[in-house]
Parts: structure tokens; sequence; C-alpha cells
């Protein structure tokens, strides 16, 4: 399978700060890839290594088959972004934001542009300056999308949309992953993860911890542990030896006991808290 | 192209404001020489005999009683100064703006290369002073003809030939402020216009600072001395020409090696 993204080994450090540490991550053509961590993770300096607005001390990133670095002006040509502060010039009209992104990319992407301003419903004849968030955030969109990316960059995407129109930017996505466009979704959001990608990868402290299918990573040796003892009732969560963990609970003067699979939400948490997610081992969470 | 057109149309309205109260300012006062004529005559012998003074703002080469004099020392003062002014804004805002204003991220992922974003930058601000000086000798020129009395053509292109090249310099010194800082430097590139016309008055007044007339350009580009004297000082020029080439290129190397603020 032919990859939309290659990351190997990639390390940034902002000075004595760190950055991200060894990173190295693959996305398949095609794909709707979630990439989630905590604030602070490396998730943005990760997507701007990918774009060239950093330099990276080492590692090598390749963007559809293309060297990130040798390679920026084609590949930036085939990408669309999305970053996670919509920013543009306060006095330009939105119209004038859109034909400009468009000139740059020497494309005609006015059917295109049109298309998703009506999706989104949104107003191009007002100053950047007189736009909510949300609006502006659709303006990112519209320049992202308009020339028909490859791949496309969406750095929290829905930060800011309301629900109505976070599922018309969802319905984009999933028409523009049907034609064959690759999206690399960054979000915390981690419903919008389970229901729209196929793959994801978790960072936290600079560090992929985890990269599989939404569904491998749903699975887990993890589990709520609730028992009633004494008529008190004490729940924990326990990732190790089940063995270990029946003895252990054979041990004790137990009324009831239920042990069950944690949501995708309390397993990301667990993913983000955890000092080594990979290793094995007991810990008392409430 | 794109990139120059949309510079041009963000920076119009700062163009039109600076070119109109310089050219509006430098006309008005050459309009008003022939009802000052009479009181300058008088001032004339006192001016050019005060020695340093007089040295500093060359009119103890030209008289402020003739229209060339007056031009030369009073008007070229003015212009010289907004000018250096303008160009010093201008070149300082061009690539900070983008990281202070956090457009920075859609403007370095449009396919275009940093390179090209730095020449396209740089094309911006040389067109903008070059528009600034169009527009302002065309005022000056007009306000000439309101008094019906024409400089003499020669000097007076070299003049404005000379301060073109004076502003590109101070202009180019702050795009390379502008490459380095994250913020827009107006303050700092204000101050540096301000600093180098001083250094200008300095090593006229003392000769201990005379080499400073090799750091500052406004020295070779002196309306008293080129409306004297008739020509420019080839080294100066040269010398002006190395720190405008070697600005951009610092300022292309630099913000090529630079990580960009969010």
């Amino acid at each position: 399978m032919e990859k939309a993204i290659e990351i190997t080994g990639l390390t940034k450090n902002y000075g004595k700060h760190r950055g991200v540490k060894g990173i190295s991550l693959q996305v398949e053509k095609g794909d709707i890839f979630g990439f989630l961590g905590p604030n602070g993770a490396g998730k943005s300096t990760t997507i701007r290594s990918i774009l060239g607005l950093l330099h990276f001390g080492q590692g090598e990133i390749k963007i559809l088959g293309m060297d990130s670095v040798k390679q920026q002006k084609e590949i930036l040509s085939r990408t669309g972004y999305m970053p996670s502060e919509a920013m543009f010039y306060p006095t330009m009209k939105v119209r004038d934001v859109i034909r400009f992104a468009a000139d740059i990319r020497r494309r005609d992407c006015k059917a295109e542009a049109e298309k998703i301003c009506e999706v989104l419903e949104l107003d191009t004849g007002k100053k950047i300056e007189e736009l909510s968030l949300g609006n502006r955030k659709k303006v990112s969109i519209v320049c992202a999308m308009q020339h028909k990316p490859e791949l496309l960059i969406l750095d929290e995407p829905t930060s800011g949309l309301d629900p109505l129109m976070q599922e018309a930017f969802f319905k984009l996505i999933l028409n523009y992953n049907s034609q064959g466009t690759t999206c690399f979704l960054s979000s915390h959001v981690l419903t919008e993860v389970k229901r729209y990608c196929k793959n994801a990868a978790i960072i936290r402290e600079g560090e992929i911890i985890r990269a599989d299918t939404v569904e491998n990573l749903s699975r887990s040796n993890l589990r709520k542990v609730r028992v009633w003892e004494a008529g008190e009732e004490r729940s924990f969560s326990y990732s190790g030896d089940m063995k270990e963990l029946i003895r252990k609970l054979n041990e004790t003067e137990l009324s009831d006991v239920l042990i069950e699979e944690p949501s995708l939400d309390e397993l990301f948490m667990h993913y983000y808290s955890e000092s080594d997610a990979r290793e094995d081992r007991k810990e008392e969470v409430l | 192209m794109t990139l120059l057109k949309h510079e041009i149309k963000m920076n119009l309205k700062t163009l039109l404001i600076w070119t109109l109260s310089v050219g509006v300012l430098c006309a008005g006062c050459i309009l008003l020489f022939k009802s000052l004529e009479e009181s300058m005559r008088g001032m004339a012998a006192a001016y050019s005999d005060m020695g340093a003074f007089s040295a500093a703002l060359g009119m103890d080469k030209l008289s402020v009683s003739t229209l060339e004099g007056f031009y030369g020392t009073e008007i070229a003062l003015m212009f010289a100064i907004g000018g250096a002014m303008f160009a010093a804004m201008t070149g300082a805002s061009m690539l900070s703006k983008e990281e202070e204003g956090h457009t920075c991220e859609f403007l370095l992922t449009l396919p275009m290369g940093r390179r090209t974003v730095i020449f396209g930058k740089y094309m911006a601000m040389a067109l903008l002073v070059l528009l600034f000086n169009g527009v302002t000798v065309l005022l000056i020129l007009t306000g000439f003809v309101g008094i019906g009395e024409m400089p003499d053509g020669k000097t007076f292109a070299l003049y404005h030939g000379a301060q073109l090249l004076m502003q590109l310099e101070i202009g180019s010194v702050c795009f390379l402020i502008s490459a380095i800082a994250k913020r827009r430097q107006l303050g700092a590139s204000l101050g540096l216009a301000m600093l180098l016309y001083m250094a200008d008055l300095m090593c006229r007044i003392i000769p201990d600072l005379e080499d400073l007339k090799y750091v500052t350009p406004y020295y070779f580009s002196n309306g008293a001395d080129i409306l004297a004297g008739g020509e420019l000082q080839g080294e100066m020029v040269v010398i002006s020409l190395i720190v405008t080439f070697f600005s951009v290129l610092a300022a292309t190397v630099v913000y090529g090696k630079r990580d960009l603020a969010a």
C-alpha cells in the first residue's frame, strides 16, 4: 500500500524545551488518520514539521512519496492545510482571501470554492475582521479544500464549529476521501476520531505511544473493576495478568464484582495519563 | 506576481497617506517660496555664517534666498526624513507582520517556497518606495510649475535618484530586521532612520566623526551637496549598494532557516 505520510525518527527540540522525540508514523493513501494527544503533546510540532514551517534536527519526512525538505513546494501544491488557529488578513474580504489562495496555486478553484461556501453557509462578502472564530474556520476549510488536494492536514478542525457545521464539515471530508483524498486529522475529540478515522496514533510528551487501527486501539487488556466489599463499592482500572487479578480478588471478602471493558474515552484517558502505557501494571484510578 | 499585487494592495492606504503628506508638504513649501523670498534674502547671510550649523544643513553651499538653495536645504530635509521613515516602516513590517498577525501558517503553507515569499515581499517594498518617490516628485514638480520656475533637470534627477538609493538601503536594512524579528519593529525602524540622520549631522559638525559618512546613507544623498556640486560620490553609492545587497541576502538566509511561529 502506498504511503501518503511517512515519518521516520522525527526529532525536534525548541532549544532546551522538548518538541517531539524520535517519532515514526505511517499514513496510507486514502486513509482518514486520527492523531490524538493532549495539549502540548507535540501534535502541532509534528504537523508544522511536515509542512516545512519548522526545521527539524533529526529524521525524515516523506509526503506523497516526496522529501518534505527538498520538494516542499510540490508537496504544498498537492496538500491542503487547515491550521488550528484560522487567521487571515483582517481587512480583506472572505472572497479575496479565497481567491488569493487559489491564485497562488495558479488554479481556477471558483466552482469548488462556491460549492464548499454553499455547504458551509459562508458569506464571502464580509471582511475577515467581522467574522467569528467559527466563520474564520469555514474560510480555512475553503482554502484547504478548494483545489481538491490529495492530502488534507487538519489541525483541530472542529474547534469553534457548531454541531451542525461539524456534521457538514465531516460530510465534506468523507466526500473528498471517497474521491481518494487522504486525511490526517489532529484532534482532542475522541468521538470524531472513533466515528470517522480508520487508523490513529496517540502522542504524549513528544512520543508516539500507540499507532494502530481505531478498532485495535479500542481493544485493550485494560479493565474497569468494581467490587462490593462489606457494603462499600470500590472501583479501579486494571491492566495486567487476569489470573493475578482473580487470585487477588479471591483473597478478599467480596459480595459482588463487575469487570468490564472501558469506553473509548476512558481508554484514551488511560493512554494520556499513564507514565508508561505499555508497561503492564495495576493502577487504582478511582 | 500574486504576492506582489497582494502586498501593494495591503499597503496602499499607508502609501497614500505618506505620499500625500510628504508630497503636499514639499509642494506647499515650494509654493510658499515666493512670499518668503524677501525675508529669506535677509536671513541668507546670517544662515550661511553660522559655522558648523551652516555646514550641517548645507547652508554654507547654497543660499536659502534662491529657489535652488531653499529646495536643497529646507525641502530636501523634509523629503529625506519623510522618505527614509516611510521606507524604514515598510521594510520593517514586510515579513514580521505575518508572524505578528498569525497569518504565517496561511501564507507559508501555500505552494510558493520561502525564497519566493522573500523575493515577492522585497519587490513589493521596493515598488512601494518607488511609487512613493514617483508621486512625491510629481507633486514637487507641480509646486515648481505653480511658481513658474523649474529646477535644473540633471541635478534634480541626480538628487532624487540618490534619495531613492538611500531609502532602498534603509528599507533593506529594516527588511533584514523584519526577517529576524517575530513582531513588527516599527519603533526600531523609525529610530534607525532618525539615528542615521543624526549620524549625518554629526559627521558634518565633528571632524573626529567624519568616518560616519561611510555609515549613513544621508551623507551621499544630501540635497545641498548634490544640488551645489552636481554630482554623486561614487564610493558612497557603491557602499550603499553593497549594504542593500547584503541586507537582502542576509534576510533571505535568516528567514529561510528560521522556525516560524504559529
